[in-house]
């Protein structure tokens, strides 16, 4: 065949789709900026998709303020690695420290749905001993809540994305998954391959959210490969076609391309206490707005939360909004994200496919024979042509002639990657720089340092990838050192002088407002935080709306653990699945 | 050489087989022939059914029971399986719960059939991309093909018993009830054509059914293969042979000749090719990364192991074919 | 380009044989042709019918659309684009499939499109371009008492491998001001970042290019899909003495983890 039937594929129709199949109508309600609501969501992204959809559901009037648009699928996404640069979070910021992190396209989105709209859709669970680090191995620090309080929310939310994977997934505390797993791609064989020579446990065909069979108006996967360019079939889950679409539904406003500047304070007297009345910004045209709320959830994830809390000071709060602890900014963590090529005689073609499909966490726990605290995962990656030759300039110093030779062996090559789990540092942190941006919103500065521990899980963990890499039958391997992800920065914690914000989101400082993203994660795991993040935001959301009936600017009625709200999940989120080990 | 024997049945000379063998042979040869091999062909449409069920559960595991009307092939193969080995038990059980069973698979097939037109459908791009969506979405002939036993099953409740006597004058067959309210003509047409089924006359409306299962697995067999790119020159065979025996099948509904010869021989054909086609899936399987030590998956997503034996199947109902009386 | 066309000081892109890969049976140099690589006769753009309109623009659109030079001055232009015919070198491409692009990253800066970062001890893209433009001047006037512009192909490698090695030997004011390694990176990670965004280099690579509505049916073993084609390998060597055809590692990034301009992988 030439062409499709009736020739090649047209325009898009005037409907405003999320994904193949899915749209919504393009009318939403408003609630103008003059009243009040019940909750303003600063950035829809992962957490604040999630919250504003249950939110929502559950009859509060909820605006969400997005600083990126509210994408159509169709007429915004592109197939082409190049296009996609929109994608992600690509304002200013200074990055420095002894091993500074690169940003933007590495790991922050902007645009509804946020960084689940460019992941690669990895959802691993943290494992129970994620949260109490600092008890187990005297390093990091322990979480306020434990592996049983988020376990409900993990389940819920696997069906609500849902994740496809294997029905029995062996580590951490052992489950299966809703759907099941994927067919494998080159990376994947070669990763099953090495572990399996060299013995190692090996999950295969996922946890990923990325559909294998359909959901609702949502297609089975059509292992094309461009998860991080934005999935426009709608097979891999953001927020953005799983969540907002039923937040809508029941009432939500989002305003988009609005950029909050700074959170506004009552202040009680002249005490160092009071209560957010709302949030001021710059909508779609740049003028500044003001948006009045009785609670505040900020979602803007570890670099634009401090920032905006940072930028929120005011009289009684010189040092940001919610960082009496001055721990705000700090505990920034990433994660090693070496990524490990190998060349092999034969074709892989690493292209096809999505470039999550196969995991290994054998090596996830603390092992004291290897010298270090905590540990580090394999997963498979699948660059694209732009991201292979800009790996291959750092992992073989290519150019020139050189270039060219290894680029036209792309095909031969497959790639693999360390997941790792650098601990939180208090001098990995971000400020204000001097610089602003074209609001007048100083810019961040992040300055990010490697120690002792983590120098050693990234060598010890670099030389097992490779191990893995060789043992698959590469005839070259080499590596490029890089990060993944970006969590930390407003920690939650038990200790109001170590910490900003308590186990459900609220700020110690501040009581109705709230921080729900990946920022309040005091350590991290080896597990790509996606799916925390968003059964965090459930849990959060559950909280906030039983805690509602004794009024919203009040401060902690109780700390119970809220019940947890079945009825709140989007439709099609039950009734069906594959049989799986709970 | 030939002979005949006093019921004009077709015998090749089989000298070396032991006496005992060549008549239970020619025993056999004669139920079918005369319709009366219900147990049998009770046994053969519950095993088929169950296979096939097998099969439908793990490529609907693939497809992630997304919905819950996928379970539904799965439950009603099993239970095809249980009344198939029920209607060899019990004369009863072959009337009633048998033809029930297959009757409601038989609509549940069709059903699936419409899903699975959807599922492309529904798949980017649709069926303005019919080969790379057939290809990639729910297999299009797939519930069709499982039909085939709920066919036979239904067949089968209609057949007499193996302890039958073959002189007794086949017994009259009960409309079923949905039937009675058709037209008296139609009624008529209906007890002749379930009669000659009765008494094993029905070789072209067999032949028939060979042809579409053939269809249905052949075409499978190349949407497959293509997809593998066809790495190896032997995948072409099934295709060439499913090509074959459709080619007697048809020719077969013409010609009694082509269904006394050629039938056959495309059928021992088919058959041989699916117990082949059985090992190299299942040498595929185990060379898979991961191989035997993960062989649940590599079952599951290797090449189907349980397709060639469906495939084998239809050679198995071309060679019933070829032993049937024609109808009048 | 033919020779008659280039005006004097504006030596670009001459194909002259001693700068093309060589054919390492005969030892002659291989003659340029519309699509290098071990795909002979693939097209991705033939298979434009089968991509969705958005996607189908933006490709078309790079292929066709050569955004005007706005930032760089003239003298810069023809400098930068030197440069970049060393970093990616296309004398083995016939003069109608050269991948313009020296315009599109003239474009990013000219629009000060950024990748969301700058390093505390850079100055902003656009001055580490004018910075390093400069000091690449001045290594080729140390070197070869030069300009760039009039230096050999092998000779303008040279000075550029001295900037990859990390120990460039003049411009020292100007890499106070930024470190040698991370003007390497932007340098080259742009360059590529344009070139293999091209559907001329998909060809070459033997990439599959978009794939949506239509997706991939063949993920393992590499197999192609019915459109793509086979690989067809053949002997090249890069032109003799080239310092670009060996590996090395670059100066400063062992020490200096947390690369630039990776898209994010997982």
């Amino acid at each position: 065949m030439k062409t499709p039937l009736f020739g090649a594929f047209g325009a898009p129709g005037p409907k405003h789709m999320l994904g193949a199949m899915q749209s919504i109508d393009g009318r939403m309600r408003k609630y103008g900026n003059q009243g009040e609501v019940d909750f303003c969501i600063v950035g829809v992204g992962s957490a604040g998709g999630v919250l504003l959809q249950r939110l929502a559901r559950a009859g509060f009037s909820v605006v969400g303020l997005e600083a990126g648009p509210l994408w159509d699928t169709e007429r915004d996404w592109v197939s082409d690695e190049a296009g996609s640069h929109k994608l992600y979070w690509n304002d200013l910021r200074i990055t420095g420290g002894e091993h500074p992190l690169t940003l933007g396209a590495n790991n922050s989105g902007k645009g509804v749905g946020g960084g689940s709209v460019h992941w690669a859709a990895f959802v691993p669970r943290l494992h129970p001993s994620d949260f109490r680090v600092y008890s187990e191995d005297g390093v990091g620090a322990d979480w306020p809540i434990c592996y049983e309080d988020l376990k409900p929310y993990y389940e819920l939310l696997e069906r609500e994305i849902p994740v496809s994977g294997p029905a029995y997934f062996p580590w951490g505390d052992p489950h299966g998954y809703p759907y099941g797993p994927h067919p494998m791609g080159g990376c994947g064989d070669i990763l099953i391959n090495g572990c399996t020579k060299l013995g190692i446990r090996v999950c295969i065909g996922g946890p990923v959210a990325i559909l294998a069979g359909s959901h609702g108006k949502r297609p089975h996967c059509i292992y094309r490969g461009y998860c991080i360019q934005g999935c426009k079939v709608g097979a891999k889950q953001s927020t953005l076609i799983s969540h907002v679409p039923n937040a809508l539904e029941h009432g939500a406003e989002i305003r988009d391309s609005c950029m909050v500047s700074r959170i506004n304070l009552a202040r009680n007297g002249s005490s160092k206490s009071g209560t957010v009345t709302g949030v001021t910004y710059f909508d779609s045209q740049g003028h500044e707005a003001e948006q009045k709320a009785k609670a505040v959830i900020v979602c803007g994830y570890a670099i634009e939360t401090p920032r905006l809390l940072l930028n929120s000071a005011c009289p009684g709060f010189e040092n940001g909004l919610a960082n009496s602890s001055g721990t705000l900014g700090k505990y920034l963590m990433a994660q090693a994200g070496n990524v490990v090529l190998g060349r092999f005689p034969e074709l892989i073609r690493m292209y096809k496919a999505p470039p999550a499909h196969a995991m290994t966490e054998e090596f996830y726990e603390t092992d004291t024979k290897r010298g270090f605290a905590r540990g580090f995962g394999i997963q498979t990656v699948g660059p694209l042509p732009i991201a292979f030759a800009r790996q291959m300039t750092i992992a073989k110093g290519a150019w020139g002639w050189g270039m060219r030779r290894v680029m036209m062996d792309y095909n031969h090559w497959g790639a693999i990657a360390l997941l790792g789990e650098i601990l939180p540092w208090p001098d990995n942190r971000l400020e204000l720089a001097a610089e602003k941006d074209k609001y007048g919103i100083p810019v961040t500065k992040v300055t990010f340092n490697l120690h002792d521990n983590d120098k050693k899980m990234i060598e010890y963990g670099k030389n097992k990838v490779m191990e893995v890499m060789s043992a698959a039958g590469a005839e070259e391997v080499v590596q490029e050192q890089r990060y993944a992800h970006l969590v930390g920065a407003a920690r939650m914690g038990s200790d109001p002088r170590t910490s900003v914000v308590d186990g459900f989101g609220r700020t110690h400082d501040i009581p109705n407002l709230f921080v729900c993203d990946g920022s309040v994660m005091p350590t991290q795991g080896s597990a790509n935080p996606g799916l925390t993040i968003q059964a965090l935001a459930a849990r959060t959301a559950d909280y906030l709306i039983a805690q509602s009936q004794f009024g919203l600017k009040k401060g902690a009625h109780s700390s119970e653990t809220p019940r947890i709200r079945y009825d709140l999940s989007p439709p099609d989120t039950w009734g069906k699945g594959v049989p799986h080990l709970k | 050489m030939k002979a005949h024997d006093k019921f004009g049945i077709v015998r090749s000379t089989i000298a070396d087989i032991p006496v005992d063998a060549e008549h239970a042979a020619h025993e056999i040869t004669v139920h079918i022939r005369e319709g009366r091999f219900q147990r049998s062909l009770a046994l053969i449409a519950g095993f088929t059914g169950g296979m096939s069920g097998l099969e439908v559960a793990y490529e609907h595991y693939k497809g992630s029971y997304s919905n819950a009307i996928m379970y539904t092939p799965v439950i009603l193969s099993q239970a095809l399986l249980i009344a198939g080995v029920s209607g060899a038990v019990s004369r009863r059980a072959a009337r009633t719960i048998l033809p029930t069973v297959s009757a409601i698979t038989l609509v549940d097939c069709a059903i699936g059939f419409g899903f699975h037109i959807r599922g492309i459908q529904r798949k980017p791009g649709g069926w303005r991309l019919p080969v790379f969506n057939i290809i990639m979405g729910p297999p299009l002939f797939a519930p069709l093909l499982f039909g085939m036993s709920a066919y036979l099953g239904l067949i089968a409740s209609f057949l007499r018993r193996e302890s039958a006597s073959r002189f007794a004058r086949p017994g009259r067959v009960p409309l079923p009830t949905v039937s009675r309210l058709l037209p008296a003509k139609v009624q008529r047409d209906e007890i002749i054509e379930l009669q000659e089924v009765r008494e094993g006359r029905f070789q072209k409306h067999l032949a028939l059914s060979t042809a579409f299962a053939t269809f249905f697995s052949g075409f499978e067999a190349l949407y497959s293969h293509y997809k593998n790119n066809f790495k190896y020159k032997i995948q072409w065979s099934p295709i060439i042979v499913a090509g074959l025996l459709i080619g007697a099948s048809l020719g077969a509904i013409w010609k009694p000749k082509v269904a006394k010869r050629l039938l056959p021989t495309a059928s021992a054909l088919a058959i041989a090719n699916g117990t082949i086609g059985f090992c190299y899936h299942a040498r595929g399987i185990t060379r898979r990364p991961g191989g035997t030590k993960r062989l649940l998956y590599n079952i599951i997503y290797g090449p189907p192991i349980l397709a060639p034996l469906l495939f084998a199947g239809c050679g198995f109902l071309g060679l019933l074919a070829s032993m049937f009386r024609r109808e009048r | 380009m033919k020779a008659k066309d280039v005006k004097p000081g504006k030596v670009i892109r001459v194909l002259d044989a001693s700068t093309r890969p060589i054919d390492p049976a005969t030892g002659k140099p291989l003659e340029p042709r519309a699509q290098p690589g071990y795909y002979p006769g693939y097209d991705v753009l033939s298979q434009q019918a089968f991509w969705d309109a958005a996607t189908r623009k933006v490709v078309l659109d790079r292929v066709r659309k050569i955004p005007p030079i706005r930032f760089f001055t003239p003298d810069e232009t023809d400098l930068f684009r030197a440069v970049c015919d060393r970093i990616i070198p296309q004398n083995d491409r016939d003069s109608d499939h050269q991948i313009v692009i020296v315009n599109f990253i003239d474009e990013r800066l000219h629009e000060n499109r950024l990748d969301g970062y700058r390093f505390e001890n850079m100055p902003p893209d656009q001055k580490a371009y004018q910075l390093g433009l400069r000091a690449i001047t001045e290594i080729a006037q140390h070197l070869y008492a030069k300009s760039f512009l009039g230096l050999t192909t092998l000779e303008q490698e040279f000075v550029l491998k001295t900037v990859h090695d990390g120990n460039p030997p003049a411009g020292h004011d100007i890499w106070k001001r930024m470190p040698v390694h991370r003007f390497w990176h932007l340098l080259v990670q742009d360059i590529v970042g344009i070139y293999y965004a091209h559907p001329y280099a998909w060809n070459e690579i033997g990439f599959g290019g978009p794939a949506y509505p239509r997706g991939y049916m063949r993920l393992e073993n590499g197999d192609p899909e019915p459109w793509e084609v086979e690989e067809k390998r053949y002997e090249w060597e890069a032109p003799l003495g080239s310092p670009s055809a060996d590996y090395g590692a670059i100066a400063g990034m062992s020490e200096h983890p947390g690369a630039p301009g990776q898209r994010g992988t997982h």
